[in-house]
């Protein structure tokens, strides 16, 4: 396989982009993944030199600016779990599918608490639960992407 | 193959520049600088605007999907439902334009009554047809955001209505879209009256469950399940009048001085795509100096000479 390039970082991160603002509504918008933060913690587990801890910064910050909150909280967010990522990515060399899935799973529950504690600083009222909802939808995903890849190409890691 | 990906993980044992711990320290007092910088000072509404500018091409590609599947569900529409339609409607045209002679001459009677009185004469506000383009990205604020923008004279405070009623108020204006909080935002406050007996109240958004909460209202209020609440337009903002929600429940417990009253909003919040952006008045004078009656007749006189 090709060597990942920082172009096709930043383009996955701009497709996901683009699904985040696809016009979602009622339901959908509540189960909602966070696409952007999906495909950051992919390159940030896979290649942590092309995406790091500032991609994942700047992609809050676009987060932040298309979702017309206060700016920087998902810029925070992303970069605290981004941190936590990086740190514990070696080890990940040795997880099995299920144990990535689950440590992912932990990554995405900890940007919706730090988003959360953040909005209740700033004055929200505190959701019900539900609003843990895209963490799930996210991780979903996740395996999706992952047992897709599986069938059509080759087993990513086997422990 | 996956042993060349695996092959790149070791380059990462070498960290160019400074560690982790560093860059999170770094980019957390970015972001914590910026929020304070958003919240308290206001500095950043131009970087935002120039940035939701930038971002219109990528939220058009965004909206194609629907565009689409809206473009052909138009097509699939059979030439039965059309003629339905069209038989409907006119025949809504011309209850409606019975309706309207008779408020022609009521609105001149009105004026005339109001200028025997010398109260001031009520404005008609004028109005832009805007369309929603999606929904606001934050599933907990009830945000939409509206095609019309500072480009097409929009300004921020601008009255946003449907067929049925009030929908909320422009709270942020980019050059080619808008922002629209709507009532059952938390954030959001109108002034209200109960139309049976003319009773002010101030309505804010309950935040969840698309709902309105009359609050600070004591618990022998005189308010009935079933009452409409329509603007007091005291504000300037709202025009007089124009429907905001119905009580829906009201809960008297005898622990709090507060009735607890619920309501629920008359504008289809979830269902329409098209609204109206009614302009601010320019001069915000209480329309209804005669009907608000807390306002004194010299004042009332005060107003309608201030007026032009």
């Amino acid at each position: 396989m090709r060597p990942i390039s920082l172009k096709l970082v930043y383009f996955t991160l701009l497709l996901a982009f683009i699904c985040h603002l696809l016009p979602w509504a009622g339901f959908g918008l509540m189960l909602r993944p966070d696409f952007v933060l999906l495909v950051a913690l992919y390159w940030m587990l896979r290649a942590p030199h092309l995406c790091n801890i500032g991609t994942a910064w700047l992609a809050g910050l676009a987060i932040d600016l298309a979702s017309g909150g206060l700016f920087g909280q998902y810029a925070l967010a992303y970069a605290f779990t981004a941190f936590v990522a990086v740190s514990y990515q070696r080890r990940l060399a040795l997880f099995n599918i299920w144990q990535q899935a689950g440590y992912v799973f932990l990554l995405l529950l900890l940007t919706q608490l730090t988003l959360l504690v953040l909005k209740l600083f700033a004055g929200y009222e505190a959701p019900g639960w539900h609003y843990f909802l895209p963490s799930v939808s996210g991780v979903l995903l996740w395996q999706l992407a992952v047992f897709s890849r599986l069938s059509s190409n080759h087993p990513k890691h086997q422990s | 193959m996956p042993r060349a990906m695996e092959h790149q993980h070791p380059q990462a044992f070498f960290v160019r520049g400074p560690s982790a711990f560093a860059r999170l320290l770094l980019f957390a007092a970015l972001s914590i600088a910026l929020m304070a910088t958003d919240s308290r000072l206001h500095y950043l509404i131009e970087i935002r605007q120039g940035f939701v500018a930038l971002l219109q091409p990528l939220q058009m590609i965004a909206n194609l999907p629907t565009v689409l599947y809206g473009n052909v569900r138009e097509q699939m529409v059979s030439h039965q439902t059309l003629l339905e339609d069209n038989r409907r409607l006119s025949l809504e045209a011309l209850q409606q334009n019975a309706q309207l002679q008779h408020l022609r001459a009521l609105q001149e009677e009105n004026d005339h009554l109001r200028s025997l009185l010398g109260a001031a004469q009520s404005i008609s506000q004028p109005a832009k047809l805007g369309e929603i383009t999606h929904t606001g990205r934050d599933p907990f604020t009830h945000k939409v955001v509206v095609n019309l923008g500072s480009q097409q004279g929009i300004i921020a405070g601008q009255a946003v209505v449907d067929g049925a009623g009030v929908i909320g108020q422009v709270t942020r204006v980019y050059p080619f879209s808008s922002e629209v909080t709507l009532i059952t935002d938390k954030d959001l406050a109108i002034p209200v009256q109960a139309e049976r007996n003319s009773l002010r109240a101030i309505a804010f958004g309950h935040g969840r469950d698309n709902t309105i909460d009359l609050p600070y209202l004591p618990a022998n209020v005189d308010i009935r399940e079933g009452d409409v609440l329509v603007t007091s337009g005291i504000d300037g903002i709202y025009p007089m009048g124009l429907a905001v929600a119905k009580v829906t429940r009201i809960e008297r417990t005898p622990d709090s001085p507060f009735a607890h009253i619920v309501c629920k909003p008359a504008a289809g919040i979830e269902n329409h795509r098209q609204v109206l952006l009614i302009a601010a008045s320019s001069a915000a004078t209480p329309t209804g100096a005669v009907i608000s009656s807390n306002t004194k007749p010299s004042e009332a006189a005060r107003h309608a000479t201030h007026k032009p």
